[in-house]
């Protein structure tokens, strides 16, 4: 008669951790992101990196909007795994939204970027930069791709932005696909040449004489 | 009445069940909660693995903002800040400038610093100073061999020491050891320049940053065929054997703030009244105490070393004067430096010689972002402004050549349409093989047209670390071609394009930016279409004289004569004679009328080393005496030389015994405009297939590139991002917990009312 009793304590405990640890992923998104709004306000007005909490090694780069569904989350430099728990990241390498290039943030698919299914062609997608400039983007395409077979090249020509999660939406364990939405810059910034300027005129136009 | 009594208190221990069932699971929930919140404060990653003693190896989450990390294997250290102050005086015709460098040691332990940076290619460096607090050690000339062993030594003895070698006339470094923990120490050098003259401009260049070199792989044997037609040669196996002195780490600017930041101040004095001043890569500030000087700073106060500095001046007076004589008297002898530039002659009526022109594009890597922009723009402009009784040819390289036509065609419409599409679409990637597209352009049949001006016209930042097979090769095939350097980009390689044109009997023409492009191809075009000076020669009568440059180069339109000389004593006149196109010219300068200079002597030892080096590439002196010439007057005029380092050590030794010392390279930034990916793509292979990125493990990658180590940047299939692994657990963890508390409640249930019907 004890052994169920003590059967059902294990399995109730075992249950509890489970539980728990699923718990605590969404806790800890839900509560970074409440830290992070603060240090993300704080770097627009400081201009410097600034850390959410102390032993973080990320800090936020930027705000994420979708004003259709009333969505948001800031931004965090990288995408490693500590990142990512807390937020979506920007990846390596990519540029910055508002430079020229394809930006790309990528973000868990049942947290930060469960909004990203709801996302239909046509939304706009608000960036804004810890900076403190804004840049809309529009979205017009979306894919399933491989993970190391996106075709995204970081380096178009184009004002470009990528979000992207873990495909398929529904499943329960990780896979190899990802759902890739891309949008365009709505209007381009005005006479910006790729590298970096000290305030020079734009460069002349170059004409065959003949 | 018993059963129902049974029922009736069965039926409140139901309710008292259930009571403590739902209080159960209240607990549960609660624990639940706190566990989740208690979790954001627990670190679980795995703590960083164990690393090598006396190694202060951090978390990146114990950077504090501002640091400088490099990532390594088994971790992050911080490098050795460095910040640079330059302050340059114009005096006349000679320049003399103080570059202070400020080590500053941000971590606990003792560390010697390494610092690979540019100087101008004609640049005499003399003097090393090592500031320590307030103590200040100065430096002494040594031969090369010599002075590397005593600063060993020195670093050894935990004694601090600086010491200062040329890799290249363009690249130096500076080495510092024994630097204390958190403590800062000044690394001063100063050296001595003459001022640029082109037609109406005068100009001075700072250079800021080394660009990364493409440095050719050791497997290629190169062959040096003796210029005596002999049929016999020597194979050299290693194109640069130094690779390892001038390949510092470059900083990826998409993940790292830009580095050393520099402060610029330039006292001019440029001995007549200033008319304009511009800077042309940086934004100033210039201040105008009277006249004849200007105080010029730069407007941020502090810019990172990424492009270099330029800065021109033109004399408020139409023409700036055509002839300069300064003079000063150094030991027992006297030193002269004279710039004289002839007049313009305009061409006669007569149509001009037609010419063959070849023009050579560089589209290696290091060519991605702008500086591909500004080659394409000059070339295109060049295209264009090619009389139709012209010829030409147009090669692009990288680490492969491809000629346009196969061999020179007319400039006509059509072939001209053709080469400007073919240069149009060129994209820059690749690594810079130089040494085949020079031969390639140099390639002159023996029964090619003789009466047409063969010119080859050379687009490229230069940044190659095989300059010497270059220049080899130049020497060699130059035939009848003359070769006009045009360095691109912020930091091109100077040295490389002066030493070039002088062996290949051109100019040097630089382009930093798109807006110079017309300008400065309009004025080598005005050089290319007119004739040179040619058979230049100089007489000093009333003294012996030890002339530098020997033999002297034809002079191009806008260029002026700068003569150095040694004198026995300052008596007599110069007298220079040459032809412009078919008229004779002649000048005569007295001795008597030349003003007091600083440096001359410098200049000319400097000038005079340079002379022996090129006679070495032409192999008209031996190797040997050759290096003899060089550090005779490397020690005597207390010159730093390919053969001659300075070394300063403080004699007091600072680093205690037992105390291990750390080597920190200090990292350069990309040159401005420069395309990362683009670059060090051409050394990119996955280095193991790509995996996804989990998201409970931190990879250690290195986020700086470091040519010397040669490894490579990690990505995906041709280049594409690679997409991080985004989907957690959670769901997976919730429903299984959530089954599992399920179950248990089902067996406490299901176990209790089990008991209950007996």
């Amino acid at each position: 008669m004890h052994r169920p009793v003590i059967l059902v304590r294990v399995l109730a405990l075992v249950g509890l951790l489970l539980f728990g640890q699923g718990a605590y992923i969404h806790a800890k998104a839900l509560l970074a992101q409440i830290l992070l709004e603060r240090a993300f306000a704080q770097a627009i007005s400081s201009d410097r990196h600034t850390k959410p909490w102390s032993w973080a090694d990320t800090w936020p780069v930027g705000r994420i909007e979708v004003p259709r569904l009333h969505a948001s989350a800031i931004v965090l430099a990288g995408s490693s795994g500590q990142a990512l728990a807390f937020g979506p990241g920007h990846v390596e390498l990519t540029p910055d939204a508002g430079e020229r290039g394809v930006a790309v943030y990528a973000a868990h698919r049942d947290t930060h970027f469960r909004f990203l299914r709801d996302v239909a062609i046509g939304d706009e997608i608000l960036i804004t930069r810890s900076d403190g400039k804004a840049f809309r983007y529009r979205a017009d395409r979306t894919a399933v791709v491989r993970f190391d077979a996106s075709g995204i090249d970081p380096l178009t020509e184009g004002y470009e932005l990528v979000l992207s999660t873990c495909w398929p939406f529904d499943a329960v364990t990780p896979g190899p696909e990802r759902y890739i939405l891309h949008a365009t810059m709505m209007e381009l910034p005005a006479a910006r040449e790729a590298a970096p300027q000290l305030n020079r005129p734009s460069a002349p136009r170059m004409a065959i004489t003949r | 009445m018993i059963i129902c009594n049974e029922i009736e208190r069965s039926g409140r221990s139901v309710q008292r069940h259930l009571a403590r069932l739902l209080l159960f699971f209240l607990m549960e929930g609660i624990a639940a909660l706190l566990v989740a919140f208690a979790a954001l404060f627990v670190n679980l990653e795995p703590a960083w693995s164990a690393q090598s003693p006396g190694t202060a190896v951090i978390g990146t989450g114990d950077a504090r903002s501002g640091s400088l990390l490099l990532k390594t294997g088994d971790g992050t250290t911080e490098a050795t800040r460095l910040g640079i102050d330059v302050d340059v005086t114009v005096s006349g015709p000679t320049i003399r400038a103080r570059i202070t460098q400020i080590f500053r040691n941000q971590t606990p332990n003792w560390v010697e610093a390494a610092y690979v940076y540019p100087l101008p290619a004609g640049s005499a460096v003399d003097s090393l100073k090592m500031i320590v607090g307030d103590r200040v050690v100065v430096g002494e000339i040594k031969e090369r061999r010599q002075a590397r062993v005593i600063y060993e030594q020195a670093r050894q003895n935990g004694q601090k020491a600086a010491l200062t070698e040329q890799q290249r006339p363009n690249i130096f470094t500076n080495a510092l050891a024994n630097i204390g923990p958190r403590e800062t120490v000044l690394v001063q050098i100063e050296y001595q320049e003459a001022v640029a003259q082109t037609g109406n401009e005068f100009s001075l260049r700072v250079p800021m940053v080394v660009g990364p070199r493409y440095n050719p792989a050791p497997v290629v044997q190169s062959v040096d065929f003796r210029a005596d037609g002999s049929g016999w040669g020597s194979t050299s196996s290693d194109p640069v054997p130094d690779r390892d002195r001038i390949s510092p780490p470059v900083l990826d600017p998409a993940q790292n703030a830009a580095v050393n930041p520099t402060r610029i101040t330039v006292h001019l004095q440029a001995g007549f009244p200033i008319g304009e001043v511009k800077s042309h890569h940086h934004e100033v500030t210039i201040e105008s105490p009277d006249p004849a000087t200007r105080i010029i700073r730069l407007a941020d106060g502090v810019v990172p070393a990424d492009r270099d500095f330029e800065l021109t001046w033109k004399p408020l007076a139409e023409k700036a004067p055509s002839v300069g004589l300064f003079r000063e008297h150094v030991g027992d002898a006297d030193y002269i430096l004279a710039f004289v530039t002839p007049p313009a002659v305009e061409q006669a009526a007569q149509k001009p010689l037609p010419r063959e022109v070849i023009f050579v594009i560089d589209n290696s890597g290091s060519m991605g972002g702008t500086s591909i922009t500004q080659a394409k723009a000059s070339l295109i402009y060049a295209l264009g402004h090619l009389q139709p009784s012209d010829r030409f040819n147009v090669i692009r390289f990288d680490h492969t050549l491809s000629v346009l036509f196969p061999s020179a065609v007319p400039a006509d419409a059509e072939h001209l349409g053709t080469a400007t599409s073919f240069v149009a679409e060129l994209q820059a990637a690749g690594g810079t093989e130089m040494v085949p597209a020079m031969r390639a352009a140099l390639n002159d049949p023996p029964d090619a047209d003789n009466h047409y001006v063969r010119q080859v016209v050379f687009l490229t930042d230069g940044e190659i670390g095989n300059e010497q097979q270059l220049f080899d090769t130049i020497a060699a095939m130059r035939g009848r071609s003359r070769v006009f350097m045009v360095g691109i980009g912020s930091a091109p390689n100077t040295f490389l394009m002066t030493r070039a044109a002088e062996l290949g009997r051109g100019t040097f023409t630089h382009i930093g930016s798109v807006e110079q492009v017309e300008e400065r191809m309009r004025g080598l075009f005005a050089k290319l279409e007119n004739p040179a000076v040619t058979g230049l020669s100089v007489t000093f009568s009333g003294a012996s004289a030890d002339l530098t440059p020997s033999p002297i180069p034809d002079l191009y339109r806008d260029e002026p004569l700068v003569l150095a000389a040694k004198l026995d004593r300052a008596a007599g006149s110069v007298e220079i004679k040459g032809r412009i196109g078919d008229r004779p010219w002649m000048v005569t300068l007295k001795v008597a009328n030349a003003a007091e200079g600083k440096g001359l002597s410098k200049l000319w030892a400097r000038r005079k080393i340079a002379d022996a080096e090129i006679g070495r590439t032409l192999r008209q002196t031996a190797p040997e005496e050759a290096d003899r010439t060089i550090l005779a007057l490397a020690l005597e005029h207390q010159l730093v030389t390919r053969l001659t380092s300075l070394v300063a050590v403080d004699q007091t030794p600072s680093r205690p015994a037992g105390e291990a010392l750390k080597f920190s390279q200090l990292p350069i930034n990309l040159p401005a405009g420069w395309d990362y990916a683009k670059l060090f793509g051409e050394h990119t292979q996955p280095m193991s297939p790509p995996t996804e990125r989990r998201a409970e493990t931190g990879e250690a990658r290195a986020q700086l590139v470091a040519a010397t180590r040669g490894l490579p940047v990690v990505t995906g299939a041709a280049g594409t991002v690679t997409l991080p692994k985004t989907a957690t657990d959670a769901k997976l963890k919730v429903m299984a917990g959530g089954m599992l508390l399920l179950l248990s409640l089902m067996m406490l249930v299901f176990n209790r009312f089990q008991i209950f019907p007996r």
